[in-house]
């Protein structure tokens, strides 16, 4: 049975609409810059998205910012009330995660709405899209920040979708880097470059809401069944016009082309998720565009990323954690749940665990921090199972109170990291890598019972009779809440 | 009239190469769509704002602009791509 999905943006604008989670502005607004200012202070109010009607230049498009910027966002995404906790998010994923894999379906291309236009050969020309000035100072206009971009290894028939920035350069070219560690730049530097061949990709711009999710989440499946997965039933994609690639059919934008071997053109700065502008402008690889086909009335999705809390922080948190808990959970080890707040901007995972052994911590960080996404984050807190990962306030207390600032930390100078790191030098962003620091907080089992500290809080320290009587009271008392 | 254009660089202001050609991307910010269109050419510059015809504006590596506008004069418009 499917689960509750969108199949497309304007099916979810709807309902954020209805939920209040939307703004409709009418009045006109400008691509340069304006818009993106906008986006940025509705994430930084954890607002709601704004749907542009209106832009300078370019009647006829929308825009659509900050798709799933808030919890709220997400948990309507997966079709759960909007005030869903945290826990109960993360339950919703857990169960779609365990369930069907499904392969995607393939419609034909009169049934594709992204196929309603189609602009090919000498009329191409990405500035006739609404792309944003996002930020000022930023090196271009990013008409890739919330989509994703599809890759094929011709070898072994492996798709990949994920969110890889693209800047447009000129009329038909796009740039944007590609990190080797990645799936598509394990795909382009280890096969079409070695050959000296150019990969064909499709940009999708404004897929619908779980496709996104699917293509930036870490999933050792391809990311087309991962939607599937995720929607209880298979997504519908559609063949491109100029290459073997297939793409959400619902998809409000494709931009065809391939990635030059060998070739590299100036990209960045850009205002990136960690809140700072790192990387800096440096020659990275180039899309060369061959065909563009939208929808009528074509939606440009936009994300701001910045200072917490955009979409890549809130759902590459999300999904960064679920996928080291499984990971974990693969090997039978006894966690109770791994977390990262969004606003560490996915640099700080927290994991739980019942320390049933001594050296728990270090062997559940060790474990997260030698998986493929470790080069995503460089700090990872082991709390014990009276602490609740999802409550900052306990996970603080629980740093401050158990973590021994000599006996507790465990550094690992070398780690891969990412050029995007504000904290690194110089060398280690060049270099890739990063080192990562173990911050164990749970008391050592080698302490006689007699003399470890017992927590004083109300769920700990009376007894559950006390303790359910106060809480049936508790109005009767005088308290509102 | 003058053209407004900008560049980033990653050295430091002070040692902008004047006077001398130089190949490398500016970007042309006439107001409209096609503002921000990387351009790859041959030109030179100088941080005399009216030596040469059009306006240069710099940023430095990380966005960052500076506020002492340059002169730019375009010598030719290089094609990257067939």
């Amino acid at each position: 049975m499917a689960y509750r999905y969108f199949i497309d943006n304007r099916d979810y604008i709807e309902a954020l609409r209805k939920t209040g989670d939307l703004v409709d502005v009418s009045i006109e607004v400008d691509w340069d810059l304006e818009l993106g200012a906008i986006v940025r202070r509705t994430c930084e109010k954890k607002g709601p998205a704004p749907y542009f009607h209106k832009i300078k230049d370019y009647p006829g498009f929308g825009a659509f910012g900050a798709p799933i910027a808030t919890w709220r966002r997400l948990a309507i995404v997966l079709g759960l009330p909007p005030d869903t906790p945290v826990s109960g998010i993360v339950e919703e994923w857990r169960k779609r995660t365990q369930s069907a894999v499904f392969k995607p379906e393939i419609i034909p291309k009169n049934d594709a709405r992204c196929k309603e236009v189609i602009i090919d050969g000498d009329q191409v020309n990405l500035f006739d899209l609404p792309a944003p000035m996002v930020h000022d100072g930023d090196g271009g206009r990013y008409i890739g920040t919330w989509h994703f971009v599809v890759a094929k290894d011709e070898e072994s028939g492996f798709v990949n979708w994920g969110m890889y920035r693209q800047m447009i350069f000129d009329e038909k070219t796009m740039v944007g880097p590609i990190l080797p560690f990645s799936d598509m730049g394990r795909i382009f530097y280890g096969k079409y470059e070695q050959k000296g061949k150019p990969m064909p990709f499709a940009t999708v711009i404004g897929p619908d809401p779980i496709s996104a999710l699917a293509s930036l989440a870490p999933t050792p499946l391809p990311e087309a069944e991962f939607a599937g997965q995720l929607m209880g039933e298979p997504v519908k994609l559609v063949k491109c016009e100029t290459c073997d690639l297939y793409v959400p059919a619902t998809a409000e934008i494709i931009i065809e082309g391939e990635v030059l071997p060998h070739v590299r053109l100036e990209e960045a700065p850009f205002g990136e998720y960690t809140g700072y502008r790192t990387s800096p402008r440096d020659k990275r690889n180039v899309y060369r565009v061959k065909c563009i086909t939208m929808r009528k009335n074509a939606i440009m999705t936009v994300s701001n990323m910045g200072v917490p809390v955009d979409e890549g922080q809130l759902l590459r948190s999300f999904t960064l954690a679920m996928d080291m808990e499984l990971l974990l959970k693969s090997q039978g080890l006894p966690i109770t749940g791994v977390y990262m707040w969004p606003e560490s901007t996915h640099h700080l995972l927290v994991i739980g665990v019942k320390p049933a052994y001594t050296g728990i911590a270090q062997q559940v960080a060790s474990l997260v921090l030698g998986s493929k996404a470790a080069a995503w984050f460089h700090i990872v807190v082991v709390v014990d199972d009276k602490t609740d990962i999802y409550n900052v306030e306990e996970v603080i207390h629980a740093i401050c109170t158990k973590w021994h600032p000599v006996r507790g930390t465990i550094l690992m100078p070398f780690g891969a990291g990412t050029p995007l790191n504000p904290f690194a030098s110089p060398e280690e962003r060049f270099s890739q890598k990063a080192p990562k620091v173990i911050l164990d907080c749970t008391f050592p089992l080698d302490w006689p019972k007699a003399l470890v500290p017992t927590m004083v809080s109300f769920r700990e320290v009376y007894p559950r009779e006390v303790q359910e009587k106060v809480l049936k009271n508790w109005k009767e008392y005088g308290f509102k809440e | 009239m003058r053209k407004v254009f900008d560049t980033f660089i990653s050295k430091n202001f002070e040692e902008l190469t004047e006077d001398e050609e130089i190949t490398g991307i500016i970007r042309d910010l006439t107001p409209g769509r096609m503002k921000y269109k990387g351009i790859y050419a041959r030109f030179r510059i100088s941080k005399d704002p009216d030596k040469y015809p059009d306006t240069l504006l710099v940023r430095l590596g990380r966005g960052q602009l500076v506020d002492k506008p340059c002169s730019i004069q375009i010598l030719e418009e290089i094609k990257i791509f067939p």
